[in-house]
């Protein structure tokens, strides 16, 4: 009675299976391939009891399997920790039909069906279809073999990378071509290798440096603050420059294919894609990811959470991934997720194109400097009103000058506050308007009620001039009467 | 070994399958554009509703059917959960109940035919396993017998429990006073099994008669191509049939 032979080299399991870099397979002994040769009935037999009658085969039947050297710990004989750690449903006694009996049950047949044929790969309907289980149980089994490649490991499968990096070229050349100006402009930047040095200190600028276009300056951290340069430039000149360890450490191309294997292959465990790159810690690899130029379409690939907002903006599943190949997005280098406002106005001057941007601002910078200019001009009269002496008006005017130029300085500082300003002008003007209409509303009310009253007293006139003319009337009647009556007096006596 | 209970208990029993685990036969009869996909499978009924959707694009991925079935075989899967999940607040009732399940399959290329009794009670029955026992006692190679065996077991076995919800429902109706037609409606879907019982009960020995052998025996067959394809294009006709 032959015993199997345990595969070469199982190690036991440790925490976290070290990650050597991915294709060095390793061979499993011939005897484990000869299960798959043997009708299925063995595998139901007694799996209790783990020895099976097999007969040694020839080393000219048997076949070779590879597998990759991360599962060395597999074999067929019983469940190793990390099976239990990966598919804890079948271990937990939670339900009934999820138990390790069954679990061993599918994995093997699993396998055997794999090692059939295994220049092909097997699918997960063509498993499920044979093997009496529920089909979640079965799917869940044959993900975490695929995963581990314990099934489906073939040169298939190792051809990958040189998809991608096809995927790589054609990228690059959409780059070169794209005419949209702020994505090939952000690519340089990233790249650049160049070693930063304060033009004032003459130091090495390590964390970030300020950089004026204006005159060719660039000056480290505590310079600019400080305010370290010349008198014609003013901080508005400079451009801020972020220099992470990745400057410092410059990505090589071998620890960039790393880095994209890795991500292929693990998704979203940054943990084990760091260790993979090795001598990079997680964030570094995070933050080198998002600054390659394709990152978005691994990131379609590779499931990417979450995390990076702006790369899902292309993103389906794995299926549409390589239908989706022709597009892509360009991002523009301001699009910095944590900033809304400057989100919204990259987006904007994107939209509305750099040179039209470029005036707007402009404008809109030289319209706040303006005013701020005349603020402390006002301030600097009522100083000199308020002091008087020339002196103290000469540094009151330095101090104002200063003062002022921090004030355009601060008020200047970004974007947006233009646009508020130039919104709350509107907003005044809008005022002026409505008041000047109500004036005049009241004023025409004023004379309608004058109007009135000259009315009135035009009827109480007609009134009165009718009692008048009634008056006299009546009067002229009694006089004639009178005059009647005496005319007829005389005449009777 | 659970005690029998006493033939006339009729305690009503929540919904479920009678089986070891609460797995659902699913059948899918999918057909878009010309292309139609027939399958039939177990499904457990706890899992995710998210494994649906999993599910149904990787089968579709795997097959390489248009994009059309994978929402076709979602919703087709989630319709069955549904009903099931319909059926589960419900009572059903158990009592004596040992039924015949009929085996008549055709898998590829095997054709099977069997009978056997199946006791409806025993909520630890896995028809699983005796699906595995069936194909390596027969020497059957297809490995794609198994699931299917164990598929038409499943799949009768709801119908009667489904069936028994509603003679439990019925039972309760005339329990309320409505007898007459009822009861004889409800002791026609029992009367399977109660004569079964009676069968048993008037013999010294549980063994079968003679005559009954051939009835309960297995017959498994293996077809050739042709005969395959003739059973084939016959189905085809009548489902023509059918649908003209």
């Amino acid at each position: 009675m032959a015993s199997l032979e345990p595969p070469a080299a199982v190690t036991p399991p440790s925490s976290k299976p070290n990650l050597l870099p991915l294709p060095s397979p390793t061979i499993i002994t011939p005897s484990a391939a000869a299960l798959a040769a043997v009708a299925p009935t063995t595998s139901s037999s007694s799996p209790a009891t783990l020895s099976v009658a097999t007969p040694l085969p020839t080393p000219s039947d048997a076949e070779l399997v590879h597998i990759p050297s991360y599962s060395r710990w597999f074999s067929l004989d019983g469940i190793s920790e990390c099976e239990i750690r990966c598919l804890p449903e079948f271990f937990d006694s939670r339900s009934p039909s999820r138990n390790p009996r069954a679990y061993k049950y599918i994995r093997d047949s699993i396998i055997k069906q794999f090692r059939r044929n295994p220049s092909s790969k097997i699918t997960f309907t063509e498993v499920r279809k044979t093997l009496a289980a529920d089909v979640i149980s079965i799917r869940r089994v044959f993900d975490f073999l695929d995963a581990w490649g314990l099934i489906n490991y073939s040169p298939a499968a190792l051809s990958k990378p040189l998809k991608w990096e096809e995927k790589d070229s054609k990228t690059s050349q959409h780059a070169a071509d794209s005419p949209a100006g702020p994505s090939s402009d952000s690519t340089p930047p990233v790249r650049e290798t160049t070693k930063w040095l304060c033009g004032s200190c003459k130091s090495v600028c390590s964390i970030a440096c300020f950089a004026s276009d204006k005159c060719d300056l660039t000056l480290c951290a505590r310079c600019f603050v400080r305010g370290n340069y010349r008198v014609g430039l003013s901080s508005s000149d400079f451009r801020r420059v972020e220099i992470s360890d990745e400057m410092k450490t410059d990505w090589t191309e071998k620890e960039t294919m790393q880095l994209l294997e890795a991500v292929m292959h693990y998704g979203d465990d940054w943990k084990k894609v760091a260790q993979h790159v090795g001598g990079r810690s997680e964030k570094d690899c995070i933050t080198h990811f998002i600054k390659l130029p394709m990152g978005e379409k691994l990131a379609g690939s590779a499931e990417f959470g979450s995390g990076i907002n702006k790369l899902n903006q292309m993103k389906d599943d794995n299926s549409s991934n390589s239908s989706s190949s022709g597009k892509r997005l360009c991002l523009s280098p301001l699009a910095d997720a944590s900033n809304p406002i400057m989100a919204q106005a990259a987006f904007l001057s994107a939209l509305a194109g750099t040179a039209v941007a470029e005036a707007a601002a402009q404008a809109a910078v030289t319209a706040v400097s303006k005013v701020g200019h005349g603020e402390a001009n006002a301030h600097f009269r009522s100083l000199h009103g308020v002091q008087g002496l020339q002196n103290a008006s000469i540094t009151s005017n330095g101090s104002n000058k200063l003062k002022s130029s921090e004030e355009a300085r601060s008020g200047v500082n970004t974007m947006p506050e233009e646009k508020v300003n130039v919104e709350e002008e509107l907003r005044t003007v809008a005022m002026v308007q409505m008041k000047h209409i109500q004036e005049k509303i009241i004023h025409f009310e004023e004379i309608d009620s004058q109007i009135d009253k000259e009315w009135k007293q035009m009827e109480q006139m007609r009134d009165i001039l009718f009692y008048d003319q009634l008056n006299l009337l009546k009067h002229e009647r009694s006089i004639r009467k009178t005059g009647q009556q005496a005319a007829e007096g005389t005449r009777a006596g | 070994m659970k005690p029998l209970p006493s033939t006339s208990s009729k305690t009503p029993v929540k919904f479920r399958m009678p089986t070891s685990e609460n797995l659902v036969p699913i059948r899918l009869d999918i057909e878009v554009g010309g292309q139609r996909f027939k399958d039939a499978f177990t499904w457990n009924i706890s899992d995710p509703d998210s494994e649906v959707s999993v599910f149904a694009k990787r089968t579709q991925k795997d097959l390489k059917l248009p994009l059309a079935f994978a929402t076709q075989i979602a919703q087709s899967i989630q319709t069955q959960q549904t009903e099931f999940r319909s059926y589960k607040g419900q009572e059903m009732l158990t009592g004596e109940k040992i039924v015949p399940i009929k085996l008549d399959l055709r898998v590829n290329r095997t054709l099977i035919k069997d009978q056997f009794l199946w006791d409806l009670n025993n909520f630890d029955s896995d028809p699983e396993e005796f699906s595995k026992t069936f194909c390596n006692d027969l020497g059957i190679e297809d490995p794609e017998v198994g699931p299917a065996v164990a598929f038409a077991i499943r799949e009768q076995l709801y119908e009667i429990a489904i069936q028994s919800v509603a003679t439990a429902r019925e039972s309760r109706n005339a329990k309320k006073g409505r007898r007459g037609e009822y009861s004889s409606i409800s002791s026609r879907s029992t009367g399977a099994a109660l004569d079964l019982m009676k069968l048993f009960s008037n013999r010294y020995s549980g063994v079968r008669k003679r005559k009954e052998w051939d009835v309960f025996e297995p017959m498994v067959d293996m077809l050739s191509n042709e005969e395959v394809a003739a059973l084939e294009s016959m189905v085809e006709k009548w489902r023509d049939l059918e649908e003209a």
